[in-house]
């Protein structure tokens, strides 16, 4: 559960990568600290060895004497001479630095008075010719070195809890200066224990910082999978807050708001067209219960019969003219459009669609006049006549009487091209972008529409699409309204 | 009773005017909303039954603008039945509401219960001396035994009942019994009182002379 958590997983990597860069750097900065610190004892008992050879101190300091000029005898003499007087103050503290004198022979000359007892002599590199050798003071192993040089860099060694430096003198004795490590180990314990208590305090720091960073990296998938969630449950209303719309969640975030959009906007439209279809099926369904229920509460005259029975007929015709729209749009709705490929030519098409409607327009002398140039385009030949009837039933029906109606034909800008204008009262302004919807009536009654539905532009605009053309509607107040669509010609 | 419907299916709106003619109302129709308002302002109805989608003006604002000047019970037809929908018929001030398709008796008792209600009589038998009027099945009994009335004589019956110790103006009669296609010959309606009171006895319809007719007068 919790390693399928993308959350842990990303707090589970983090720790240990902070772990080990951590450790890693603990390690490090321990050995170079420790490393320093031993240098810097060598260094200081290099220093100190070199100033019991150099005594450059003392009553009878004259100018420096080279220690190849000590013999083995004179020096360690001179050393005691140095501790009497007082004059070597670090080698006579109890916790000081300490120094042991060896002859050639592994005797011990002389050591400072806190020297540890039972020293075991260094591996002295003993110089190959003793005292008087041209060849300088070959101090401990290092390079040769000129006359009046430093002796080169003698032999460090830690034994036990001392840390001691021992070098041979040209003179024929060995030296040997050492100290106490216990200040220096206590010291890198506590640079260990500092260490540790920071690298906790950080990984502490770090993993809660990698927490809150996952916290807040996750919350807008959270509050996605929330909505989604909700969404699902059939609230379709609701929506992701995006308070940051450029992150890549954001533009996720974004894009899933949208398509929720869509989907609450299909879900209502769905929902307003089986209500707008059950509201055009009441009324029908109205005249039905009425008509039937007057006729059959008494004895009747045949006559009154028929007249029930006409207007019941009326009514079922109107039923029936929806459910064919209702059937239409369906089947125009589906996925595949079962659309016939004919070559089909506008002109001819548009001549017989007249030939059809001029029994509608005869009785309100309505004139319809065709301007029909040849123009074929590919198409369904029966959906395009229904288009062109719908649009001249409804020329018909909104014109003045005494009107007229122009069916224009042609090809332009590389397309078919079909225009019915009529000479009615126009539509209103605030109406004319919803004629194409379903079940839009300018007018919200049914009186004057003949019973239609709103459908029969909604059919249109969907069959003009199918054929990948477009139709559009434009209406001057008093004059009339032009319906112009474009299908393309190949 | 007088009742206005306002309908613009017209073949609805025929059977509606029938089957209330036939339930013995005075009927008078409008097939659009403004003619409805005209006639709903020029006459006194006893109710009023109201399409919502109208032609020229919507049921809503017929209602809205009538409600100035009339209290008259209206019941509303809609062919929408959400919830919203009636409660705004409602606030607007109509007082029942009937969803399409109907049945043509639900109306009727709907009519039937505003015209009570507005008369403040909640029950539907009244009784007045030996006189024992059924507005829901539309009988009359005197003395027990059913008189049988003319549709014209019992709609008189139960107008001056519903409005029982008030005195009626012959004016009021006319226009509450009778539409606007009846030929008004102002002998008519004495010869339905007098038919009247033939059949429920002199004393159940007193006249007020230079005032009107009065069922039940208080003592």
């Amino acid at each position: 559960m919790i390693f399928n958590s993308i959350r842990w997983q990303v707090q589970i990597w983090h720790g240990l990568i902070l772990v080990t860069v951590l450790l890693g750097f603990g390690f490090a900065a321990y050995h170079v600290a420790q490393d320093n610190q031993m240098r810097a004892v060598d260094q200081e008992l290099s220093r100190q060895m070199m100033s019991l050879l150099r005594p450059g101190r003392g009553p009878e300091a004259g100018p420096p004497r080279d220690p190849e000029r000590f013999g083995p005898m004179e020096f360690p003499e001179r050393l005691r001479g140095l501790e009497e007087r007082g004059d070597l103050p670090e080698f006579n503290r109890a916790n000081g630095s300490y120094f042991v004198v060896w002859l050639q022979d592994g005797t011990v000359a002389a050591h400072s008075p806190f020297a540890p007892a039972g020293i075991p002599m260094p591996e002295f590199n003993w110089p190959a010719h003793p005292r008087h050798s041209s060849e300088g003071p070959a101090f401990g192993h290092g390079p040769p070195q000129g006359p009046t040089g430093p002796p080169g860099p003698p032999v460090a060694r830690t034994r036990g809890g001392f840390r001691e430096v021992a070098g041979a003198a040209p003179g024929g004795f060995g030296i040997l200066v050492g100290c106490s490590l216990d200040s220096e180990r206590a010291a890198v314990r506590r640079l260990a224990v500092w260490l540790a208590t920071a690298g906790a305090a950080i990984l502490v720091l770090g993993l809660a910082g990698g927490w809150w960073l996952a916290t807040r990296a996750i919350q807008p998938i959270e509050a996605i999978s929330q909505t989604a969630g909700k969404i699902a449950e059939g609230d379709l209303s609701q929506r992701i807050d995006v308070a940051d719309t450029e992150s890549e969640l954001g533009r996720l975030a974004g894009v899933l708001n949208s398509t929720f959009a869509r989907l609450d906007a299909a879900f209502a439209r769905q929902a307003q067209f089986t209500s707008d279809a059950s509201h055009e099926l009441r009324t029908p369904v109205s005249v039905l219960l009425t008509q039937t229920q007057t006729a059959l509460s008494r004895e009747r005259p045949a006559a009154e019969y028929r007249e029930a029975l006409e207007a019941c007929q009326r009514a079922a015709q109107r039923m029936r003219k929806l459910v064919e729209s209702l059937l239409d749009l369906a089947r125009l709705d589906g996925a595949r459009c079962p659309l016939k490929q004919d070559t089909v030519d506008l002109a001819a098409l548009a001549a017989e669609c007249i030939e059809f409607v001029k029994p509608l327009a005869a009785p309100r002398a309505i004139r319809i006049v065709g301007e029909l140039q040849p123009v074929t385009c590919p198409g369904d030949a029966e959906r395009l006549a229904q288009v062109l009837t719908n649009l001249l039933t409804n020329a018909i029906q909104f014109n003045r009487n005494e009107g007229e109606i122009r069916v224009i034909t042609a090809r332009r800008d590389n397309a078919a091209c079909v225009t019915v204008e009529d000479t009615g009262g126009g539509i209103p302004p605030e109406d004319l972008p919803h004629v194409f919807e379903r079940f839009y009536r300018a007018d919200k009654s049914r009186s004057g529409t003949g019973g239609n539905a709103g459908l029969g532009l909604a059919i249109c605009k969907m069959v003009i699409e199918a054929h990948r053309g477009a139709i559009e509607a434009s209406s001057q107040l008093n004059h009339g309204t032009t319906f112009t669509f474009r299908l393309p010609l190949h | 009773m007088r009742v206005l419907v306002v309908e613009d299916e017209p073949d609805l709106l025929a059977s509606l005017l029938k089957v209330l003619r036939e339930d013995g109302y005075a009927v008078d129709g409008a097939a659009d909303g403004e003619e409805g308002l005209y006639k709903a302002e020029s006459a006194e109805y006893d109710a009023i039954v109201l399409d919502i989608m109208l032609p020229r003006m919507d049921g809503w604002e017929l209602l809205r603008r009538l409600r100035k000047t009339r209290k008259v019970p209206v019941l509303m037809l809609t062919a929408r039945d959400a919830v919203r929908d009636r409660v705004r018929g409602l606030d607007t001030g109509a007082d029942d509401y009937l969803v399409k398709p109907f049945d043509v008796s639900e109306l009727l008792a709907r009519v039937r219960a505003l015209i009570r209600r507005s008369a403040c009589q909640a029950d539907s038998r009244l009784t007045i001396g030996d006189v024992v009027i059924d507005t829901a099945s539309r009988i009359v009994r005197f003395e027990d035994a059913v008189v049988p009335l003319t549709a014209r004589e019992y709609a008189l019956v139960e107008y001056l009942a519903l409005h029982r110790g008030q005195v009626v103006t012959r004016t009021a009669l006319y226009e509450h019994l009778f539409d606007e296609n009846d030929s008004t010959l102002s002998n008519l309606l004495d010869v339905h009182v007098s038919n009247v009171r033939k059949k429920l006895g002199h004393e159940f319809i007193s006249t007020r002379r230079g005032h009107g007719y009065c069922v039940d007068p208080p003592a």
